[in-house]
């Protein structure tokens, strides 16, 4: 091989360890000063073990709500050609790249308890300011986003001639969607849950601002808590082993998830690959 | 009647207008539709499965209108050009498919008589990724069939086959005309196809009908270019290209035996030896080998002939000179296309 190419080629192996390094290693100090004493100990700490429970539901109501919503936006945005569509692809990053501190406070001047629209969701029964939903909010916020962009790529790859035949053999639109579309497009979309669930588990700015604290309220009827991530970061200036701890456990419980979602899918959703029919 | 009517079916897609297109297919038939890229040959076929609009005209079947029908409820065994297969699906749901739609009982059952039909048991539980093209088009077409069709709107369902799956596709293909009884249409570009089913050929060129007629008819009958190119003649030459021919001491003959359209010079109608005495004479400039035999090039001033030499070996080199005549009688005069169509 010539010698330049061998040097490129090294050059490009250290460049790339040097990222899967910054990628990998924090993970691995996380978890070699937390030691199997720190993991034992977030496992024991009701304060934590509250916070994170809190944070599973919470997160999974986001998810929940985030696929109720962006996988209609995904499939408009997809399918369908219209005056502003560009606009709105552009309106659907915009979480991405706005600070989500400053999420928070815009979802705070929006939703305080005091505001038109905080008094109008309290007297729904659905508050917003150091409440679950402001969690679910601020999670729905900056994850969404994932969901729509997923669904919107795996709708689009689609095969329009699958879509064609099956209304051809007899299908409605709704069918279609139902039976061919949706099927086709799942594994994009669970794609786009897992991320919008990683990045609002892992949110921290958003939930200081608009949900620092966590009162009960339906559906969480548990004790004042905060999302775990503001348990990490308030224990942080108390007690940094426990900190270690709550960290570590936090991220096994992510990676848990993230490899139980991923095996689910590589040994074959029935209903992704035959929808209803199978 | 019974089959496949297009009554005056026009489509509008942006700037391209189809039609009016008007003809039959009867029951236990198959019409071919022919024309170059972006004659409309897809835009009628999608046009009659529903899927455009029509600005004009109906299409009838079995003598009754179904174009303000939905998609889904006009019942066309539609298969587009590259099948539409369910990918995440294996062969037996792909074809279970349109009998579960419909609630038909012994879903299960009826799919895997389809499957033992086109010969497909063995494959049934596979994806349709593992496949081959020959096999993914008979799944499309026992799940087209399993739908219960009135009409077949097949769209290039022999391209990219290797000729023994095209073979035993286009049995298949009669086998069903013949069993099945249901009109085909067909768009090919595939002149053994079109030959081999077709009791009609239609060929559209810029959205009009040139031609509806038999393909017999269609291969005796006046030729214009696209009709000879795709009946597979080489010598095709405009009237333009004859009148300015260079060196080339038949070419008043040619020009004058030329129609608006141009000349096709078939194969029967060059007589060349290896002996270049005479008043006319060319220069070996290929030679290649076919399936039917060798075919010499040969060039004559500024014109090349194409010679097919069937069975024997031609006896010349690249570069030899060979004695050359015309036979009047086997040229073709080619008709011209009408600038603004019209059938």
């Amino acid at each position: 091989m010539h010698r330049t190419a061998i040097a490129a080629r090294a050059l490009a192996a250290v460049l790339s360890a040097s990222l899967v390094g910054l990628f990998v290693l924090p993970v691995v100090a996380l978890f070699f000063y937390a030691g199997g004493s720190g993991l034992a100990f977030a496992a024991g700490d009701s304060g934590f073990r509250t916070a994170l429970e809190f944070t599973l539901l919470a997160s999974g109501m986001a998810v929940g709500l985030g696929l109720l919503t962006g996988v209609p936006l995904g499939y408009v945005l997809a399918r369908y050609r219209f005056p502003g569509r560009a606009v709105l692809e552009s309106v659907v990053t915009i979480p991405i790249v706005i600070p989500h501190l400053v999420v928070g406070i815009g979802l705070l001047l929006l939703f305080a308890p005091n505001s038109p629209v905080g008094r109008f969701t309290a007297a729904l029964g659905i508050p917003i300011f150091d409440a679950v939903w402001g969690v679910v909010l601020v999670m729905l916020y900056v994850g969404a986003s994932y969901i729509v962009l997923t669904s919107q790529l795996a709708f689009r790859s689609v095969d329009e001639e699958v879509i064609e035949a099956a209304r051809s053999l007899g299908a409605g639109p709704g069918e279609v969607f139902a039976t061919v579309t949706l099927p086709a497009a799942a594994r994009g979309i669970l794609t786009g849950a897992l991320l919008m669930w990683a990045r609002g588990v892992s949110e921290v700015g958003g939930f200081l601002i608009l949900a620092y604290a966590v009162y009960p309220t339906t559906p969480w009827n548990g004790p004042v808590t905060n999302a775990a991530s503001v348990w990490i970061y308030n224990y942080w200036g108390i007690d940094p082993t426990a900190a270690v701890g709550a960290s570590a456990l936090l991220v096994l419980v992510a990676l848990a998830i993230f490899l139980a979602v991923r095996l689910l899918d590589r040994s074959g959703f029935a209903w992704a690959r035959g929808g209803f029919f199978s | 009647m019974s089959g496949l009517e297009l009554v005056d079916l026009r489509v509008d897609r942006g700037s391209f207008h189809l039609g009016p297109v008007r003809c039959e297919v009867s029951a236990g038939s198959a019409t071919v539709l022919l024309g170059p890229s972006g004659a409309g040959k897809t835009t009628l076929l999608r046009a009659i499965a529903g899927f455009l609009p029509l600005v004009g005209g109906s299409v009838l079947l079995d003598g009754g209108a179904v174009d303000s029908l939905p998609v889904e409820r006009r019942r066309f065994g539609f298969v587009p050009p590259n099948l539409g297969l369910f990918p995440q699906r294996r062969v037996r749901d792909n074809v279970r498919y349109p009998l579960a739609l419909s609630g038909a009982t012994d879903a299960a059952g009826k799919a895997a008589a389809w499957i033992e039909r086109f010969g497909l048991t063995e494959l049934a539980d596979r994806y349709p990724h593992e496949l081959s093209s020959g096999q993914r088009q008979r799944v499309a077409m026992a799940r087209a069939l399993a739908a219960d069709p009135r009409a077949l709107l097949w769209d290039e369902p022999l391209a990219a086959l290797d000729v023994e799956s095209r073979d035993v596709l286009v049995r298949m293909l009669r086998d069903l005309l013949e069993t099945e009884r249901l009109p085909l249409l067909l768009v090919t570009h595939d002149p053994t196809t079109a030959f081999a089913l077709a009791s009609r050929v239609v060929v559209l060129d810029a959205g009009t009908v040139r031609h509806d007629c038999t393909p017999e008819t269609l291969a005796r009958g006046p030729l214009d270019r696209f009709v000879a190119r795709f009946l597979g003649y080489e010598n095709l030459y405009s009237a333009h290209e004859l009148a300015e021919a260079q060196g080339a001491s038949l070419a008043p003959q040619l020009v004058s035996a030329a129609g608006p359209g141009g000349l096709v010079v078939p194969p029967e109608a060059i007589v060349w030896r290896s002996d270049p005495a005479g008043p006319h004479a060319a220069r070996v400039a290929a030679l290649r080998w076919t399936a039917a035999g060798w075919v010499v090039a040969l060039r004559h001033g500024s014109l090349t002939f194409h010679v097919a030499t069937p069975g024997v070996a031609p006896g010349v080199r690249i570069g030899d000179r060979v004695g050359i005549d015309l036979v009047a009688a086997e040229l073709k005069p080619l008709i011209g296309v009408p600038a603004n169509g019209g059938p």
